[in-house]
């Protein structure tokens, strides 16, 4: 009867269907969102000119602040950048501490993102246990680096300061504690018919065109590609490890939640395999000097949210010359998204679930 | 009503578990470690007023302030003072500090919540170390001092590789 009439709608920043401080502008055509535009900025500090006025060993204070839910793997990164322009190789325990501290991280990130995924299919209850398991992971850090949420313990060279005595006991029983309410989640959300009705069948990703836009970590892997830097081009202490990389059949949200989930366990399983291999002895770190010698480095990790790259140039200065990163929730949040909304029915409804089976980071895409 | 009834009964089950969350600060106060970083002391018969600590401090926090009085350390008499509305509390001060003169406390940023910002700004005897506070973060975090890295003499620079 009538025509059809295009509705613009904007989602974001302050919206709990919007993940983290980034907005969207959407088309709407009755229910269906057509189009989406991602409005960054809302979270720009310029990280890239700032590390430019820093220290080297201080820059591990900005990378932190890339991504609020996941800082480790990207001090991670920086740290490997500044050791390949300086040439240091770190301590065999710093690596395998790092590795810890980054595993850590990750499913600390994962388990903060149950909780959003929880609350944009309507189910905050049952993630909200997620909390409790990140809030013992949080007081883990704590103990360990000094601080809950911005850890600053990597530094160029190994570890900040040596690990406490009593590191082992600490972190078998928060992985205990950890693996107990994740098993209760995987039982009484992803086992839910509820949830599987809202997420599976939506939001459907190709392989091919995953790899075509750009997609990286869980969103790669849960449309069926076994693509993981951590095994691809193993880094610190995971050549040491043997883990298994869960991928998805379909690529809908299903399967990229569940692939987080799967990691979720072989991240404890890596942190178990590893920390009866660090002692509180011997050499946790070579001091670097101030200036750095003329070159370029490069540091690439997966980090929770997929693959991240730091290069860094020194022209043999107190600070890095120019810095440049490439993060994972950049492609997500643009292409991938626009594609799939090309492609598929997306209801208004379901387009929060869809955004946040993603699990962009704003903070990341802006930096 | 079958299919979501394990989620029922876990969630039941965590429904009669004690809360996990804590009565802040009527019945506990907030969770602390002994490495917490928290807010600065300065031990200023230490300080030499070199401006190490003001020229690491990624945030800006430090200015350095001119404190009368007989110092022996410190000819110059500067002394750091501290913004705690920008530090991050990244203790990058109290590991650059030769002498030791800084140090960390765990009165965190939830001790030191105020309605009034211009007590953010702490002067140099104003860092002193506060009542009912460990300190945390000590220069002995990095004694004995880890060694030096030497790098090789000529570094050539690296081709970029894909
Ligand atoms: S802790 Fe970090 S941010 Fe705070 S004053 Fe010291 S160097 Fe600056
Ligand atoms: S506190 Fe330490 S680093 Fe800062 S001026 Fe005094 S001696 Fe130097």
């Amino acid at each position: 009867m009538g025509k059809v009439r295009e509705v613009e709608v904007l989602l974001g920043p302050q919206h709990p269907g919007a993940p983290g401080n980034v907005a969207f502008r959407l088309k709407l055509d009755g229910e269906r969102v057509i189009d989406a535009d991602v409005i960054p900025g809302y979270l720009h500090r310029g990280f890239e000119k700032m590390m430019e006025y820093r220290w080297w060993e201080v820059d591990v204070v900005m990378s932190a602040r890339f991504c609020v839910e996941d800082p480790d793997n990207f001090e991670l990164a920086y740290v490997r950048a500044a050791e390949d322009v300086y040439g240091v190789e770190p301590p065999e325990k710093a690596r395998r501490v790092r590795t810890i501290i980054a595993e850590m991280g990750r499913i600390q990130s994962h388990l903060f993102w149950l909780l959003f995924i929880g609350g944009v299919v309507g189910a905050r209850y049952i993630p909200s246990w997620a909390m409790a398991a990140r809030e013992e992971i949080l007081k883990w850090y704590d103990y360990i680096t000094g601080h809950r949420v911005y850890h600053h313990y990597m530094v160029p060279g190994g570890i900040r300061w040596n690990i406490p005595q009593d590191f082992q006991e600490r972190t078998l029983k928060v992985l205990r504690f950890v693996e107990r309410i994740v098993n209760d989640i995987k039982r009484a959300l992803f086992d839910n018919k509820i949830f599987q009705a809202r997420t599976r069948g939506m939001g459907v990703l190709k392989a091919s065109d995953a790899i075509r836009l750009g997609a990286t970590g869980p969103v790669l892997r849960g449309s069926g590609v076994r693509h993981d830097i951590r095994i691809v081009d193993p880094y610190e202490a995971y050549d040491e490890v043997e883990f298994e990389v869960p991928v998805g059949e379909y690529g809908d949200s299903y399967d990229r939640c569940l692939v987080r989930l799967k990691e979720i366990y072989q991240s404890i399983s890596i942190i178990r395999q590893l920390v009866g291999k660090v002692s509180p002895d011997g050499i946790y770190r070579y001091k670097i000097p101030l200036v750095a010698p003329p070159g370029e480095g490069i540091g690439r990790v997966e980090t929770a949210r997929g693959e991240y790259l730091i290069h860094i140039t020194s022209t043999g200065g107190q600070t890095p010359y120019r810095v440049r990163l490439r993060t994972p929730s950049m492609a997500h949040l643009t292409t991938v998204i626009k594609h799939v909304l090309r492609n598929e029915e997306i209801t208004i409804a379901d387009f929060p679930v869809f955004v946040k089976s993603l699990d962009p980071c704003a903070p990341d895409l802006d930096r | 009503m079958v299919m979501v009834l394990s989620s029922i009964i876990l969630g039941l089950k965590y429904l009669f578990t004690r809360p996990y969350t804590r009565l802040v600060p009527e019945k506990e106060p907030p969770f602390k470690t002994e490495t917490t970083r928290g807010r600065h002391v300065l031990f200023m018969e230490k300080c030499t007023g070199c401006t190490m600590c003001q020229r690491v401090c990624p945030a800006d926090a430090i200015q350095m302030v001119k404190v009368e009085g007989e110092w022996k350390m410190n000819r110059k008499k500067i002394f750091p003072r501290i913004d705690m509305q920008r530090c991050t509390f990244c203790a990058m001060c109290v590991e650059v500090c030769p002498t030791g003169a800084l140090a960390m406390t765990d009165m965190t940023g939830w001790d030191m919540t105020t309605d009034n910002k211009e007590t953010t700004m702490y002067m140099p005897y104003q860092l002193t170390p506060p009542e009912g506070h460990k300190l945390t973060v000590t220069k002995q975090k990095w004694i004995p001092p880890p060694p030096m890295f030497k790098p090789k003499p000529k570094v050539p620079p690296k081709k970029a590789t894909r």
